[in-house]
């Protein structure tokens, strides 16, 4: 049954990426992944690379741009009817006029981009460029595909038991040891477990604890599938090898989760992860560090199990035909401008050290790979700071309101200089199971913390030398010209 | 976690102790550079000059001593002479000598400052390949403000050194930014640089075609030869002075020994049709149309050992370019040259 199903998705794949190829021969076409969990800043790459690219931003190192051989650029009509349309044009004016943030993304949204340019040797050409937003939570279910219902459940209780979580855990686990999973299903049984488990992944989401490892991701951002059966299960304490019952609770369960994995997660991923041409991850990596070493254990975790779901390497012919794949993947420590210029290249080591496994993974299929510090909109300056201890390099910005640090609260209309911490030499000491290298908001020590990233408003746009004013961003130029740099030779 | 880590604060952008960053900043932050990049296309092809004590220079040094001193001697003699014969004729003689030692001493100056001026091209260079292997940023800062130091005398960079400098205070990583130096400044250079290589080989083939002795062609390639060099190095920003010129022929010589077994493969085949064709017609004509190529290919090893910037952002200028210009009829390379340069660059 399963192994049919899966010969089916990859016929339905590779017919598909054989259309796209005699398509792709006239009319070039780059689908550019864009991955990250929730807030890792997938909108806002989204919109600055929008806006930059369509007023011809300041990006000294995306080549065809500074040459000036980009002529134009400009939005195509939607090409799938059933998908929304991305919102530039709003989250544009939030970022720019309103200097807010976008609000967390509900919806799957795309957004085709046309780059008339002109190649090296003079031809006049046009290069396709398809962006998909999605909601980071539901990210979290690619993982779930290759998991049984049982395996999915132990792990969930497991996790639940350990660390910073069980703090978290504590209604939902006292409410699973009162159900039979033998017992003939009861809705009402169900829906309460689901609510129960439901809050206990809301709660890990807290600023403090900052959890990443959330699956199911619906449960979190239901879209418009809230309160149908595919969202309403929850793990159960499975008794080991005994078949259970025709019609009991667990077997319920079960099909539900079935259910959810077909019906919701693998149209997901067809439609938007399967078929990339190149692709860049979005990791905040300054959250997890706020929250403390859990939090980070766990991103990494996140990060891994999606990452393996990833079609990564350079394809030859025949794969481009049946199995395509993203042939450069780039890693992105996101928010980069919360952090001084200097401390960028141990930031970037806390990423790779987090993401060695993909990065061996995707070197191996033959995929380019980089790893960098991105800012797609900076929000801050730089200075230093003269203190006791010597000169503290720092960044001045507007903390967004309510934001907090050294014990005070700001208002988000006065500019403060902030030092977020030194982040440590050696990346490696803080993924080593069980370490506490460095004390988080999840310590619970209030303001006695070792890092400290504050949120900061939007900046204002910046005046260029030519042309209407842009928005200052810390390499996304760089980003840009790894991704498609190549294809507007 | 270690006591030697600061702690985290946040102070009002008013106290006295911020202070804003307007310039650029240096930090003796040493950086980590997780992945190192090795860009396999660029390749140090440039021989290091070994900076260890030789028995030749000892040899010669000691010699232009010599020299040097038996000509004190002579002119003191001689003034001495001057002096007994007539007063007069002895202080005119005097001052011409003052003169010429003045000259000499000027002479000297300005060939160290030439090769000092080389050796910082030849440096620069070398920090820039490396900062492309490893990323620096702050080396590459520091590459690029050299740069646009070498290169402040040039007034058609004026534009781009301009944009560049608009760049300074962003966050640029160093790679990025050499990069991005080479393409807003050393373009223009290139250009000019292919069209003084191209215009030098023509002018060898059609003197070899025409000229009525073998010694006489030798001669002017040699020439030739030495005059692209001098005007190449002061394309790229060098001020060489005879002994700078020679040292160029040098390496230029040396790195052709080291490069040529690789570049005679993929342009063998070009060269030796172009040069049967040639033949057929007239052994003169071929004969010329060799030594142009011959012109050419030090051209552009000479790009290679002046240019301050290893090439990485734009190609290389390859042989098979300039040899079909140089192999077409006339008339015909105005277009070729005036097109921005589509070649692959040249592995």
């Amino acid at each position: 049954m399963t192994l049919i199903s899966q010969i089916v998705e990859q016929a339905r794949l590779a017919a598909r990426a054989l259309a796209e190829f005699g398509g792709g021969l006239f009319n070039p076409t780059v689908r550019l992944g864009i991955t990250g969990l929730s807030r890792a800043g997938k909108t806002v790459f989204i919109t600055a690379l929008v806006h930059g690219l369509m007023r011809g931003g300041r990006f000294p190192v995306f080549e065809p741009l500074a040459s000036g051989r980009i002529a134009a650029v400009r939005l195509a009509p939607q090409p799938h009817d059933a998908v929304p349309r991305f919102d530039y044009e709003n989250h544009a004016r939030t970022l720019v006029d309103e200097r807010r943030w976008p609000e967390s993304t509900r919806q799957i949204s795309e957004l085709r981009l046309l780059i008339d340019y002109q190649s090296q040797n003079g031809a006049l050409r046009t290069l396709t460029l398809d962006i998909v937003d999605y909601p980071g939570e539901w990210l979290l279910d690619l993982p779930l595909l290759g998991k049984s219902y049982e395996q999915w459940s132990a792990e969930c209780i497991a996790q639940g038991r350990h660390g910073a979580r069980s703090g978290l855990a504590g209604s939902w686990l006292a409410h699973l040891v009162t159900i039979d999973p033998l017992a003939p299903a009861d809705e009402g049984v169900a829906i309460e477990a689901a609510r129960l488990f439901t809050a206990y992944l809301q709660a890990c989401r807290d600023e403090r604890y900052a959890m990443s490892l959330l699956p199911p991701g619906r449960f979190l951002m239901p879209g418009d599938l809230a309160g149908s059966p595919a969202l309403t299960f929850a793990p159960l304490e499975l008794p080991e090898g005994a078949e259970p019952p025709h019609g009991s609770l667990s077997v319920m369960m079960r099909r539900r989760y079935d259910s959810y994995r077909e019906v919701v997660v693998q149209p997901f991923f067809r439609e938007h992860f399967a078929r990339l041409d190149r692709q860049i991850v979005l990791v905040d990596t300054l959250a997890a560090l706020n929250a403390g070493p859990d939090a980070v254990r766990d991103l990494q975790g996140a990060l891994v199990s999606i990452l393996d779901c990833f079609r990564i390497g350079r394809g030859g012919m025949f794969s481009a035909l049946f199995r395509p794949r993203a042939s450069k993947i780039l890693f992105a420590a996101t928010k980069a401008d919360h952090l001084h210029h200097s401390a960028h290249d141990r930031l970037e080591a806390i990423l790779a050290q987090m993401v060695a496994g993909a990065i061996a993974q995707a070197g191996f299929e033959g995929a380019e790979v980089d790893v960098i510090a991105l800012a797609a909109v900076r929000a801050t300056r730089e200075g230093h700071v003269r203190g006791e201890g010597g000169t503290l390099p720092s960044i001045i910005g507007f903390p967004a309101p309510d934001e907090t640090a050294g014990g005070e609260t700001f208002d988000g209309r006065s500019e403060v200089a902030v030092f977020p911490g030194d982040l440590p030499a050696d990346a490696g000491a803080l993924f080593e199971p069980g370490s506490h290298a460095f004390r988080g908001l999840t310590a619970g020590c209030g303001h006695d913390t070792d890092f400290r990233f504050v949120r900061f408003r939007p900046p204002q746009l910046e005046q260029i030398s030519e042309g209407l004013p842009a928005l200052p961003h810390i390499r996304l130029d760089r980003a840009m010209q790894f991704l498609f740099g190549d294809r507007l030779q | 976690m270690t006591e030697s880590f600061r702690r985290p604060a946040a102070f009002q952008v008013d106290d006295p102790r911020v202070v804003v960053a307007e310039q650029q900043l240096v930090l003796s932050d040493s950086s980590e550079q997780a992945l190192v990049a090795t860009d396999s296309r660029i390749a140090d092809a440039i021989a290091n000059r070994s900076r260890h004590w030789r028995w030749g220079t000892l040899f010669w040094s000691a010699c232009s001593g010599l020299v040097l001193l038996a000509l004190g001697i002579a002119v003191t003699n001689f003034v001495e002479e001057l002096f007994a014969r007539t007063p007069a004729l002895g202080v005119v003689g005097l001052g011409l000598a003052a003169l010429a030692g003045l000259a000499l001493l000027a002479l000297i100056v300005r060939e160290i400052f030439g090769l000092i001026r080389l050796g910082t091209i030849d440096s620069l260079r070398h920090r820039a390949l490396t900062t492309i292997g490893n990323d620096d940023r702050d080396e590459g800062r520091a590459v690029v403000t050299d740069l646009l130091s070498l290169t402040r005398r040039m007034p058609q960079l004026a534009r781009a050194r301009h944009r560049l400098e608009t760049h300074l205070t962003d966050i640029i990583d160093g790679r990025d930014r050499v990069q991005l130096a080479e393409r807003e400044l050393m373009e223009p250079l290139d250009t000019e640089a292919r069209r003084l290589v191209l215009s030098a080989a023509k002018r060898v083939s059609l003197v070899t075609a025409v000229s009525p002795r073998a010694a006489i062609d030798m001669l002017f390639v040699l020439i030739n030869a030495l005059a692209l060099i001098r005007k190449l190095s002061v394309l790229y920003g060098g001020r060489p002075g005879t002994i700078g010129v020679l040292r160029l022929f040098r390496q230029v010589i040396s790195h052709l020994a080291m490069t040529g077994g690789v570049a005679v493969t993929d342009s063998l085949l070009q060269q030796i049709i172009g040069h049967g064709v040639a033949a057929r017609l007239s052994a003169r004509l071929g004969e010329g149309m060799l030594n142009g190529i011959l012109t050419a290919r030090l051209g552009i090893l000479t790009i290679d050992v002046t240019r301050p910037l290893p090439f990485a952002a734009l190609p290389r200028p390859a042989l098979n370019d300039l040899v079909g210009i140089l192999l077409r009829p006339e008339g015909r390379e105005a277009g070729d040259l005036g097109r921005s340069e589509p070649g692959k660059p040249e592995k």
